[in-house]
Formats: C-alpha cells, sequence, structure tokens
C-alpha cells in the first residue's frame, strides 16, 4: 500500500451545486478532512447530503467552488479517477453499488479495473471477503443477498480497493439491530479516516470524532457538540 | 405473440434471423460501455412489462410494449428485447428457441420502426399532440408485429393464411390497450423526466444536444468556472440529470 | 403480478445454487448443456417423420425426467401457449388441402393437415422440454457465464447480466406500486383509468430505472471502471460433458438416419 498522505485529505472551498430546475442545493460548503479523522455528518432529508458526497469524487461538478483531494485541485474528470480508486464511496442504496452477477465478481471487480492481475484480484476479493466474515457469501448471486447482506457485501466491495478514505452514506439504513452492532464493530477496527453521513445518533457517537451539519446548504456551527 | 417450434419453414426461418442477428449487431454497436447499464435494466423492465396481465373485456392479454422500448431505445430495442425473448424462452419455456430471431425480428424491428416514426412526435411542444403520437407509437408497434408474425407465417405455407388473418384482427385489441399505455406512458415521462425519451440512441441525442439550447445541455451550466465541458468523457447521460426548462 | 411459475418465487434465479445437484444432468457443464439443446433444436426442426419426431421426444422426456424437472409447473409450463398458436393449430387439419379425413360441419379435415398439426406439435413440444430440462434449471447467471464462454459477444453478455441483477429489483418496484394503487381503491378493469394508471406506471418504473442506472454508472467509475467488464465463473469442462457431447452427437445422427430412412 502507498505510504498514507499526511496533509489534509479533502479540502472543499465554497462548493455551491444545484440541480438544474431545483433551485440551489448547495450554496458554499467549506469542508476538510483530515487524515484519520471520522467526521460525522448530518442534516435533513434532502439536505444535499449525498450530494456532496458524489460531488466529492467528481460524479456530480460544482457550479462553484473548489475540490482539493489528496493534496491536488480536482477540476476535470481525469483529476477523479486518481481520487476514486483512493476515496471510497458507500452509496446510500446497496442496489446501485453491486452491479455485478455474483459476490465474488462484484468484489474483484475494482481490483480488476485497477488493473490487477485475476489472481491478485480474486486475492483481495477473498481477503476483503474473509476480513468481514463473508466468506459464506463469496459465490452467492447478489440480488438473493438480503438487506443486510447487500450492504456488508457493498462495504467489502469498497474496501477491495484499499481506499484510504471512506465516504459512508447512511451505512446502517434499514439495519437489524445485530446487523448494525456488526457493521459499526467492522468499521471502528478500520484505520482510514472517514465520513460519515448517518441519522443514528448513536452510532455516530460511538463512531465519529467530530460532527458537522448539512444546513440550508452550508456547514453550519454545531448545535450540540459531541 | 410467440411462434412455436416448427410451424415455420427453413427459408422463412434463416431469413428472419438473418435479419434479426444484423438488427442485434447494429443496435449492439450503439451501445459504448458507459450505455450498457441503462441498456441491461431497460431490457430488464420491459421484460418485467411482458409478464404484466392487462384486463381486455372478460378476459386478459399479455403486454409486449415494443412501441414505448423503441421510442426510448431506438436501434438498442433488438439486443435489449433479444434478451428479454431469450430468457423468457430459457426460464420459462415461453417461445421457441429455433424462433428466437423470428419472434425477435418480429417485436423490435417494428420499435425501430416506431422510433423513427414517431419519436419526434412525442418530444414536440404541444402535450395533447404528444400523447397522440404515443398512442400512435404503441398501437402501430403492435398492428407491425401482427403483420409480421402474419407474414412469415403466410410465407411458410398456403395453410397457414386463415390462420394470419386471425392473428392480425386478434391483434386489434391489443393495439387499442397499447396505444393507450403508450400514450400514457409518454405523458408520464415528459413530464417527469422528458430527456429520457430516446435517450438510448445516438444518433437521437445527437441531435438533442444539437438543438439543444441555454439549458437543454445539462452538461452547460455547471461548467463555467470549475470545469471545462470538452474534458469530459461524452457521458451516457448528462452528468445532472436535464430537467428541460421550458 | 403474474409470474409464469409459483408466484412467490423469485422472478429470475431458477435455483439457490448452494443447493447440492438434484439429478445426472445437474452435474453436467452449462456449455455442454447449452450446446447440447442447441443441437438437438437445430436437428429436430429438420425433421419431418412422426415417427422420427416421436422419438425425439421420446428422447427430451427421457431428458426431462433424469433432470427431476417438477411435473407439474413443466406441464403448466408446456400447456401456456397463446391462444393464437392454439388456434393455428387446431386450424391446421381444416384449412390444409389434401384427402378428406372428417367434416366437421361445413369443414373438413385433411390427412395433410392433421399429420402438419401434430409434426408442429410434437417439434414445439420436444424442443421446449429439452430446453427446460437441460437450460431452464440453470441460475440465469450461470447461463450468462456459459455464454460469455461460448464467445457470445461481450455486450450482450453484459446486457443479459445487468437485465439478470435488476429484474427482480424491478419486479418488485412494479409490484409495489400496484399496491400502492390498489390500497387507494384501484380497480384494474377496461376503461380508460386503468390504461393510464398502468401506462403511468411503466412510465415511471422507467425513469426510476433510467436513474438507478445513472446511479450504477457511478458506482461502477467509483470503482475505477475503465471500460473492462470482467467475468468470473467457475465452469470446468470434465470428462462427463464431453460424454455428454459424444452422446449429444449419437443421438442426433440417429434421429438424421432415422427421418432419412423413413423419408
Ligand atoms: N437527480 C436529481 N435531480 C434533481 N434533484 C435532485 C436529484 N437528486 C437529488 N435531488 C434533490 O437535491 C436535494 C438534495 O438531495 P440529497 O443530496 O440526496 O439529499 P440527502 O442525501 O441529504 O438526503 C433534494 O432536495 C433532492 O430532491
Ligand atoms: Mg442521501
Amino acid at each position: 500500500m502507498r505510504p498514507r498522505f499526511q496533509g489534509p485529505l479533502f479540502t472543499l472551498r465554497g462548493i455551491q451545486f444545484d440541480y438544474p430546475g431545483c433551485g440551489p442545493v448547495l450554496r458554499g460548503v467549506d469542508l476538510a478532512l483530515a487524515p484519520g479523522q471520522r467526521l460525522a455528518l448530518t442534516g435533513s432529508n434532502g439536505a444535499g447530503k449525498s450530494t456532496l458526497l458524489w460531488l466529492m469524487l467528481g460524479l456530480l461538478t460544482p457550479s462553484r467552488g473548489e475540490i482539493v483531494a489528496f493534496g491536488k485541485p480536482r477540476r476535470v474528470e481525469a483529476d477523479f479517477t486518481e481520487v476514486r480508486r483512493r476515496a471510497g464511496l458507500l452509496f446510500q442504496d446497496p442496489d446501485d453499488q453491486l452491479f455485478c452477477p455474483t459476490v465474488l465478481e462484484d468484489c474483484a471487480f475494482g481490483p480488476l479495473s485497477l488493473g490487477w492481475s485475476r489472481a491478485e484480484a480474486i486475492a483481495a476479493a477473498d481477503h476483503t471477503l474473509e476480513q468481514l466474515g463473508l466468506g459464506h457469501l463469496r459465490g452467492r448471486v447478489t440480488h438473493q443477498l438480503s438487506g443486510g447482506e447487500k450492504r456488508l457485501v457493498s462495504l467489502a466491495t469498497v474496501l477491495c480497493m484499499r481506499p484510504e478514505v471512506l465516504l459512508l452514506d447512511e451505512p446502517t439504513n434499514a439495519l437489524d439491530e445485530h446487523t448494525r452492532a456488526r457493521l459499526l464493530a467492522i468499521l471502528d477496527a478500520l484505520p482510514q479516516a472517514m465520513l460519515i453521513v448517518s441519522h443514528d445518533r448513536a452510532f455516530r457517537e460511538r463512531l465519529a470524532s467530530d460532527e458537522h451539519q448539512l444546513r440550508d446548504g452550508r456547514i453550519a456551527p454545531l448545535a450540540h457538540p459531541l | 405473440m410467440h411462434i412455436l417450434d416448427g410451424a415455420l419453414s427453413l427459408p422463412v426461418l434463416l431469413g428472419a434471423s438473418t435479419l434479426a442477428v444484423a438488427g442485434i449487431a447494429k443496435g449492439a454497436r450503439e451501445l459504448d460501455l458507459q450505455r450498457i447499464p441503462a441498456a441491461g435494466l431497460l431490457s430488464a423492465v420491459f421484460f418485467v412489462a411482458s409478464l404484466v396481465h392487462v384486463p381486455i373485456g372478460p378476459s386478459s392479454l399479455h403486454l409486449i410494449m415494443n412501441g414505448l422500448a423503441g421510442l426510448i431505445l431506438g436501434w438498442v430495442a433488438f439486443p435489449a428485447l433479444f434478451i428479454g425473448l431469450l430468457l423468457q424462452a430459457v426460464l420459462f419455456g415461453f417461445g421457441g428457441l429455433t424462433v428466437l430471431g423470428v419472434n425477435t425480428l418480429n417485436i423490435a424491428l417494428p420499435a425501430v420502426i416506431v422510433f423513427y416514426l414517431c419519436r419526434r412526435g412525442v418530444a414536440g411542444p404541444n402535450a395533447t399532440l404528444a400523447a397522440v403520437w404515443g398512442a400512435t407509437a404503441g398501437a402501430l408497434a403492435i398492428a407491425l408485429t401482427a403483420l409480421g408474425v402474419a407474414a412469415v407465417l403466410a410465407l411458410s405455407g398456403e395453410a397457414f393464411i386463415p390462420a394470419a388473418k386471425l392473428v392480425v384482427i386478434g391483434h386489434v385489441p391489443v393495439m387499442l390497450v397499447e396505444g393507450l399505455l403508450c400514450a400514457a406512458a409518454v405523458t408520464l415521462i415528459r413530464r417527469v423526466r422528458p430527456d429520457l425519451l430516446g435517450v438510448m440512441s445516438r444518433s437521437a441525442s445527437a441531435s438533442a444536444s444539437a438543438r439543444a439550447t441555454a439549458g437543454a445541455d445539462s452538461r452547460a451550466p455547471h461548467s463555467s468556472p470549475v470545469q471545462p465541458p470538452s474534458e469530459q468523457p461524452a457521458p451516457v447521460f448528462s452528468e445532472q440529470p436535464a430537467r428541460l426548462t421550458r | 403480478m403474474s409470474h409464469l411459475g409459483d408466484p412467490s418465487a423469485p422472478l429470475l434465479g431458477a435455483g439457490d445454487r448452494t443447493h447440492p445437484a438434484r439429478g445426472p444432468i445437474q452435474t453436467l457443464d452449462p456449455r455442454a448443456r447449452i450446446l447440447a439443446v442447441i443441437g438437438f433444436a437445430g436437428v429436430v426442426i429438420l425433421l419431418d417423420q412422426p415417427v422420427a419426431l416421436g422419438v425425439a421426444l421420446a428422447l427430451a422426456l427421457t431428458v426431462a425426467a433424469l433432470a427431476r424437472l417438477p411435473l407439474r409447473r413443466t406441464l403448466r409450463q408446456l400447456a401456456a401457449m397463446d391462444a393464437f398458436v392454439l388456434l393455428m393449430l387446431l386450424m391446421l387439419p381444416f384449412t390444409t388441402p389434401g384427402h378428406a379425413l372428417f367434416a366437421l360441419g361445413p369443414l373438413t379435415a385433411s390427412a395433410e393437415g392433421l399429420r402438419l398439426a401434430v409434426d408442429i406439435a410434437l417439434t414445439a413440444n420436444a424442443i421446449l422440454l429439452m430446453l427446460l430440462a437441460l437450460v431452464g434449471e440453470l441460475d440465469p447467471v450461470v447461463i450468462g457465464h456459459a455464454l460469455h464462454r461460448l464467445r457470445m459477444p461481450t455486450v450482450l453478455v453484459q446486457l443479459l447480466q445487468f437485465t439478470v441483477r435488476y429484474v427482480g429489483l424491478i419486479d418488485a418496484e412494479l409490484d409495489r406500486m400496484r399496491i400502492a394503487m390498489r390500497a387507494r381503491g384501484f380497480v384494474p378493469g377496461t376503461n380508460w383509468h386503468t390504461y393510464r394508471s398502468l401506462g403511468y406506471a411503466l412510465g415511471m418504473l422507467l425513469v426510476r430505472s433510467l436513474e438507478r442506472a445513472e446511479r450504477v454508472l457511478c458506482a461502477m467509475k467509483c470503482r475505477g471502471f475503465s471500460g473492462r467488464f470482467p467475468v468470473l465463473d467457475t465452469l470446468h469442462f470434465r470428462r462427463i460433458d464431453a460424454g455428454l457431447a459424444a452422446l449429444t452427437m449419437l443421438a442426433l445422427t440417429g434421429l438424421l438416419l432415422l427421418e432419412w430412412r423413413l423419408g
């Protein structure tokens, strides 16, 4: 694995964004994420949290503002190719994320796309699945997994790429108590910096060191500091 | 309507299958890797739609919805509908194996024809007129499908001609139902995401962005200071979902 | 929703692959099974002699028995023909000129017509049964893998895989919409309201699916998608599969010989 980057991982300055014909969603977001930091992000439904995560990986383009990731300003699609392999996004809906027929193929998709050999990719996939206690799901067909299994497997597909940062979009959504605890334990043991979008207060408090709130299109000062 | 294995004469079978392969190849060429997820999801939608029973009088019928498929997919209707037919045949035993090509041709060719005839109409400024074009698309596609089935039957032997006539007459109610459904679907799509009509066709999206002014090309308004649009690889869809502001 | 099989079963996904194989057919390599059924179909449509076709059907029945096809579901699938097709078969004896066999009111049935109808029925059922026996029990995901190995164009394999992946999701979505409609007092009937509502539901399904496709594409980009689409499978062609290939060749040659001797 490459040596960890020492400066701030992400720095966002004055990010503005609107979906066409829908009015502004973000009106000037400033945000920084340091190595090792676990930052929670809250905000009401439709506040623009998912949008912000998508912007950070260049999946959407801000109308104004600057994104610096891993020490370099990122503007065009080509800049973000590197960002996407170093920062892993856990999508809000696991069904969007798991698009391959089987669990193994889904986990190996990222490594193979990075140009790893077949054997390396399969080894990475197997290693990650074992690590998360999901080895038994290896050969399963993704669309036949339960909701909680889908969530954990999506996390595995992200971790297979050995990202330095995790962007988690409502990871505990629709998880039962047991799976939620399992996810919490897994995440808590990971060394990566994280940006955690979650409505689950106890989950945030266990996992995150800082908390920001997205309100009216800006990062607002925290109402109740942790 | 599905034709059975063994009903058609060999020349008809081979001729129609060759045409179907050509259509599938043409459609597949329009599919770059960025469009495959969308095409796959759409072929799943039309597969699901084809299993819906719609009541008509005392009975009910299976939908085909190839008119709507044509409006959205253009030539991609060929590979997308072929996949649906393949799955139906293999998993449900619905339709035959050797007639897969014939069935694909009979369902996808009308979709493509409808695409060329009606796409402009359903995208026009007047909502009522667009719905009428939608109905035309839905009904016409079924009519052409019925004619295609009748044609391959009639070409296979004189004994089939009465059956061929029956097929055409029997499809009249199906035409009406699919026309109405297609009109409603077009109306909804125009309200919700008008940019999606014909989204899968390269030629169509090219002409759409050529016609696009100001806000219609969704990549433009966001590109200003941060991201020059020319740097973007050609997206399947606009990077931000477009809402045509008329 | 009208699934053609068991309504409670998932739309696709014939079986859980963790199940032990249920019969000798299930242990065979999917590629060998697909090739065998294609070869079988190709030969059977060439046959004209009712005896040869009868033998072909018997062969298909044997394979179906070996595959332990569930009897009830299979019969239902065989019977699930279009009304048109059925009508066509019933009409054929009366619309084909030839030696009169019997009369039904003003219509006379010809021996040639009857034979044509019987031919078609035998052909269709033999091929369908063989298809269900050899391929129908495969998981669609495995079918995709096998077709990939059999050199089906990559674009089509990927299309198939995305279709298989999302068909269940889309089906569930349509189901939820229809339940929501019914919860608000909707009763389907032959009227504009029904057709409009169903049309809206289908249109909405299209929109949602295309929006999901955009998100899926983003997820692919997030994982370094560069245009290559890897396929990982666990297919192994073994000696028993070579056995199947040899047996198939033998059977097909036999069928052709029979046809030729009788014709
Ligand atoms: N594809 C889209 N097109 C138009 N508007 C959208 C789209 N996606 C999200 N929005 C709107 O943008 C706002 C922010 O959405 P999102 O970032 O998903 O919110 P959150 O994740 O905080 O709940 C919402 O008002 C939503 O309606
Ligand atoms: Mg969200």
